[in-house]
C-alpha cells in the first residue's frame, strides 16, 4: 500500500469537514474520489500533501501513512522531495508573474543537481505543445485551459511518481479534457500512481481502477470502478440516473 | 558651472548609493512577504557598529595592515549583519506569520524590533558616539576642478555591482524564482518542493547583508557612529523604495539615486536646512502622480 488514510478527522478552526475517513491507494493504481461540492475532497488532498493552515486543516485524529509510515510530521516540501508526491491544486495556482518556462523550472527545485531534465521538459512539451509555443510568455497571460496544462506539467516536473489531481479538467474544452485523460492513462501505464478528483464522476470512474464516494466528510461507498458504476445509489446521486 | 554640476552629480550618486543599498533590503522583504521591515534602518546601524568592532579587532588586536583589515571586515560584517536580520525573522516575524497575524501587528512588531535594536545598542555601548577607525587612506582627486575621493567612487561602484548581482539572483536563479513565486502565490510554493522558510531566510540574508555593506561604506565615509544613525536614513531609504515602486528592485535602486539627486540639488540652490523639507515634498508630488511608484504595477506582482 503506497498511501493510506486512516480514520482521518480534521478541522478548520471549529469546522470539521472530515469525520473519520479511510481510504488507500496502491502503487500503480488510479483511484478517484467523487462527491458533491463541499464533501471534503479538496480537504483530503490538502491534508495528504501536509499543507499548512490556513489553507489546509489541522489533523485532530487518525493518521496518514506513506508506505506504512505516518507522514503527519512531514513538511509539504518534503512530501514532494522525498515521497515524490505532487499535487495539481484546485484552481491551478500557477505563478502568473513567472514565465511558463520558469514555472516548470521552479518545480525542479528539490531535484538532484545535474539531473538531465532535457527529456522531461521535452515530454511536457510533447504532451502540451501549446506550452512550448508560449514558454517565454508570462504565465498569467495564458488562457485558463493553458494554465491548467501548465499546472499539470509543473507537477510532473517535480519528478513525482504519485500524482494527485484536484479537478484538473476544470475549464478545459471537451477535446482537451479527453486529451488530458488520455495523458493520465498513459502516465499510469508508464508507472505513475494517480489519485484523481473529478466533477464528472462517470469520466473519472471510466479512467480509474477503484473509487471512493465522499459524502459530507464520510466515505459513503467504495469499490472497483465497475462496482461503483453499477451501484444504484451512486448512479442516482452522481451519474445522473 | 559645469564643474559644479559634475561635483553635485558625484555627491548625489554617493548619497544615492547609501539610500539604494538600504532601499533594496526594504523592497526585497516587502516583495516576498508584503512585510514592511521597519527595523531595516536599524539593521543598517547595527551593520555599521559590527563593522566598527570587526575593523577595530583586526587593526588593533590582530594588528594587520589596513587593506587586509578592510578585505576581512567587509565580508564578515555582511555575514554578521545577515545573521541579525535572520535572527529578527526567526524570533519576531516567523511566529506571527505562523499564526496568520494581522498586518497591523506585524508592522508594529517591526517598529518595535527597530527600537529594541537602538536601545539595546544604547544600553550596551552607552550614548557616546564612536569614531570609526580608518583602514585605508583616502586619495583625493581633482579632475578639472571636480573633486572626488577614491572612496566615493568605490561606494558608487560597489552599489551598482551589488544591484546587478541581486538582479541576477532574483531573475536567473531558482531561489530568485521561488522568491518571486512566493510574492505571487504563497500557497502553491511548497507544492513545488520549495521549503518556503528557507527562501525567506535567504531573502533576509540578502537584504540585511546589503544593509551591512551600506553600514561599512557609510561608516568609512562619515566615521561617526551613534545608535540613532539608522533611523532617519532608514526612513528615507524606505521612502525611496516606495517612490521607486516597493517590491521592485529596479525601483528601489533608482528611487535611492533619485532621492540622493533631489537632496543634493536642493542643497545646491537653497539653504541646507531646506534639504529634507523640499526633498520629501518632491517625493510626495511624485507619489501623487504615480501612487504605485515609478516601477510599481498596481497590485499584481512584486520583485
Ligand atoms: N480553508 C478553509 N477554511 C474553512 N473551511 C473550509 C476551508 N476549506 C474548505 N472548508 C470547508 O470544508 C468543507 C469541505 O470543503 P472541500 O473544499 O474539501 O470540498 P470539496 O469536496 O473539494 O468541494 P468542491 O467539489 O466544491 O471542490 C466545506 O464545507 C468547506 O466550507
Ligand atoms: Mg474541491
Amino acid at each position: 500500500m503506497l498511501l493510506s488514510v486512516e480514520n482521518l478527522e480534521v478541522k478548520y478552526g471549529n469546522i470539521q469537514p472530515l469525520h473519520g475517513i479511510s481510504f488507500h491507494v496502491n502503487e500503480g493504481e488510479i483511484v478517484t474520489l467523487i462527491g458533491a461540492n463541499g464533501a471534503g475532497k479538496t480537504t483530503s488532498l490538502h491534508s495528504i500533501c501536509r499543507l499548512a493552515p490556513p489553507e489546509a486543516p489541522r489533523v485532530i485524529a487518525g493518521d496518514i501513512k506513506f508506505r506504512g509510515e505516518s507522514i503527519l510530521k512531514t513538511s509539504p516540501s518534503d512530501v514532494v522531495k522525498n515521497l515524490k508526491m505532487a499535487l495539481v491544486p484546485e484552481g491551478r495556482h500557477i505563478f502568473g508573474n513567472l514565465t511558463v518556462m520558469e514555472n516548470l523550472e521552479l518545480a525542479t527545485y528539490s531535484r538532484e543537481k545535474g539531473a538531465d531534465l532535457k527529456q522531461e521538459y521535452q515530454r511536457i512539451f510533447d504532451l502540451f505543445p501549446r506550452l512550448h509555443e508560449r514558454r517565454q510568455q508570462r504565465s498569467e497571460s495564458l488562457s485558463g485551459g493553458e494554465q491548467q496544462m501548465l499546472a499539470v506539467g509543473r507537477a510532473l516536473m517535480t519528478g513525482c511518481t504519485f500524482l494527485l489531481l484536484d479537478e484538473p479538467s476544470m475549464g478545459l474544452a471537451p477535446r482537451l479534457k479527453y486529451d488530458l485523460f488520455r495523458t493520465l492513462k498513459r502516465l499510469n501505464e508508464e508507472g505513475m500512481t494517480i489519485l484523481l478528483i473529478e466533477q464528472n464522476a462517470s469520466l473519472a470512474l471510466h479512467l480509474a481502477h477503484r473509487g471512493y464516494v465522499l459524502d459530507t466528510g464520510e466515505i459513503a461507498a467504495e469499490g472497483t470502478s465497475d462496482e461503483l458504476l453499477g451501484n444504484p445509489d451512486v448512479k442516482k446521486a452522481y451519474l445522473g440516473g | 558651472m559645469l564643474v559644479a554640476i559634475f561635483q553635485n552629480i558625484i555627491n548625489a550618486l554617493q548619497w544615492g548609493s547609501f539610500y539604494a543599498l538600504i532601499a533594496l533590503g526594504y523592497t526585497l522583504v516587502y516583495g516576498v512577504l508584503t512585510l514592511i521591515n521597519f527595523a531595516h534602518g536599524d539593521i543598517f546601524m547595527v551593520g555599521a557598529y559590527i563593522a566598527f568592532f570587526v575593523a577595530t579587532f583586526f587593526l588593533t588586536t590582530v594588528g594587520v595592515p589596513g587593506w587586509v583589515a578592510l578585505a576581512l571586515t567587509i565580508p564578515l560584517t555582511m555575514i554578521l549583519t545577515s545573521m541579525v536580520g535572520v535572527a529578527l525573522e526567526r524570533v519576531a516575524y516567523r511566529p506571527l506569520r505562523r499564526k496568520g497575524a494581522n498586518r497591523l501587528y506585524v508592522v508594529i512588531t517591526a517598529l518595535m524590533c527597530g527600537l529594541i535594536l537602538q536601545n539595546a545598542n544604547l544600553a550596551l555601548l552607552g550614548a557616546s558616539r564612536k569614531a570609526f577607525p580608518s583602514m585605508i587612506t583616502e586619495h583625493v582627486y581633482n579632475v578639472g576642478g571636480v573633486i572626488f575621493t577614491d572612496l566615493k567612487i568605490a561606494v558608487i561602484v560597489t552599489t551598482i555591482l551589488s544591484f546587478f548581482a541581486l538582479q541576477k539572483i532574483v531573475t536567473k536563479t531558482k531561489v530568485g524564482m521561488a522568491m518571486r513565486a512566493i510574492s505571487y502565490d504563497k500557497f502553491a510554493v511548497p507544492l513545488m518542493g520549495v521549503p518556503i522558510d528557507n527562501i525567506i531566510v535567504v531573502t533576509f540574508v540578502l537584504g540585511s547583508g546589503m544593509a551591512g555593506l551600506a553600514g561599512i561604506l557609510f561608516a568609512m565615509s562619515y566615521p561617526i557612529l551613534d545608535p540613532y544613525m539608522g533611523a532617519l536614513i532608514g526612513w528615507k531609504a524606505f521612502i525611496a523604495a516606495v517612490v521607486g515602486g516597493i517590491g521592485d528592485i529596479r525601483g528601489a535602486f533608482l528611487g535611492g539615486f533619485l532621492l540622493g539627486a533631489v537632496e543634493i540639488m536642493v542643497v545646491a540652490f537653497f539653504p541646507s536646512t531646506f534639504r529634507d523639507l523640499i526633498a520629501f515634498t518632491v517625493l510626495l508630488v511624485i507619489l501623487a502622480f504615480r501612487p504605485t511608484g515609478l516601477f510599481g504595477v498596481a497590485k499584481t506582482t512584486k520583485i
